[in-house]
């Protein structure tokens, strides 16, 4: 990837975005595989991945330029429009998100909220482990919230395959590389998009918030 | 741009619906007791089924309990003794030929019967820590019911790791 376009170095992705994303990554493979035999660990997980998401979804409408979810979901029309051009083989230069990517963001995001609602209230089979919200359910509903728990996370499975096939994609067919500025934050764009960069007070509020009600939800609401 | 925020956000509501339309599939699972004539074999699997559905209720009646700072002790008591009841009963669960073969859903694995000894120690060892959460029960020491959950828990755990499978609705 040394093919050196002439264009101006970005900072598209910020700090809070790039956490956020690689927290998940790795959190979502550590629950898969604590769900198994290390339930406590697996709910320990999921409150992490709570304060994440909430974080994510205040940071889309707080957050930096990139970040936020009024600079990449595009209605209808312009997805449509955007999709008739994928398939050429001319590098990507959308400074975020593509119309494409912005529903794969927001179908993951929505998936993780069904994933970690159901995960408050879902029952385990030995009725032993549950949710800190499962005293709020009998055992049968807390059986069939964990069944819908399995089911999102196939769900989550899917979305996860089709977001790596299209990073895939886009690297091999139209030589873009949409890892790298994940991990740096930075890239190369034509020309500077002029994104917005968010105050530090609005970092803080939106992890002070995400993880008090993370918290708050692990307490079972019990205080 | 307004119009294109809230078009991607109809768009938005509309996959969340549509994956709470799919989940609800799961709800398919929990079958009640079948109308009609049932073969002896049938009839104890469906019975079966349900006797867990009541062991599991009990057990996690007696968890959500102990999770408050002031449980009420004659419910965890009346719990204990449910399930109690009910472990002495579950070897009776399993009469041959009570498997898949009597109820496509059973998550019964034939190892139950193939290995009959195992299966019926493993039983006995969940009656026993069943028996040591009555006691703490009756004791009134709500500390010593909480200390008793995992060990009872676990022996749950232990037959079902064993066998049985896992089923999807």
């Amino acid at each position: 990837m040394s093919d050196a376009p002439s264009g101006v170095r970005v900072r598209l992705w910020d700090g809070p975005v790039r956490l956020v994303h690689w927290s998940l990554v790795g959190l979502t493979g550590f629950s898969w595989w604590a769900s198994e035999d290390h339930l406590d660990w697996h709910q320990w997980s999921g409150y992490a991945v709570v304060a994440l998401v909430l974080f994510r979804i205040y940071w889309g409408f707080a957050g930096s330029g990139a970040a936020r979810f009024s600079s990449f979901v595009r209605g209808p029309g312009t997805t449509l429009a955007y999709l008739k051009t994928v398939s050429s083989r001319v590098p990507s230069t959308t400074p975020g998100h593509n119309p494409l990517g912005a529903l794969s963001i927001v179908a993951i995001l929505l998936v993780l909220l069904v994933q970690v609602g159901t995960g408050l209230f879902a029952v385990d089979i030995d009725a032993y482990q549950g949710g800190p919200l499962s005293d709020r359910v009998s055992f049968d509903l807390g059986r069939q919230i964990a069944e819908i728990h399995e089911l999102s996370f196939r769900a989550l499975q899917a979305l996860v395959v089709l977001h790596v096939g299209a990073v895939l994609f886009y690297l091999v067919w139209k030589r873009t590389d949409l890892i790298r500025p994940m991990i740096t934050g930075q890239r190369l764009l034509p020309s500077d998009p002029g994104l917005g960069r968010a105050p530090w007070w609005r970092l803080a509020l939106g992890v002070a918030v995400a993880g008090a009600i993370a918290w708050a939800l692990s307490k079972g609401l019990r205080f | 741009m307004t119009t294109l925020m809230s078009k991607g956000a109809t768009l938005a509501v509309a996959l969340g619906i549509g994956t709470a339309i799919t989940a609800g599939g799961a709800f398919a699972h929990n079958d009640s007791m079948p109308k009609g004539k049932m073969t002896p074999a049938a009839h104890a699997a469906h019975m079966r089924h349900e006797n867990f559905e009541k062991l599991g209720a009990a057990f996690k009646a007696v968890i959500d309990e102990t999770k408050k700072s002031d449980p009420d002790k004659a419910l965890v008591q009346k719990s204990t003794k449910t399930m109690t009841t009910l472990a002495t009963a579950l070897p009776t669960w399993f009469p041959r030929g009570s498997g898949v073969e009597a109820r496509a859903k059973s998550e019964a694995k034939a190892n139950i019967w193939t290995d009959a000894a195992g299966f019926s120690a493993a039983a006995s060892a969940s009656q026993v820590q069943v028996s040591k959460l009555n006691q703490a029960a009756i004791s009134g020491n709500m500390d010593a019911v909480r200390a008793q959950i995992r060990a009872t828990g676990g022996s749950c755990k232990g037959c079902h790791d064993k066998y049985r499978q896992e089923k999807k609705s």
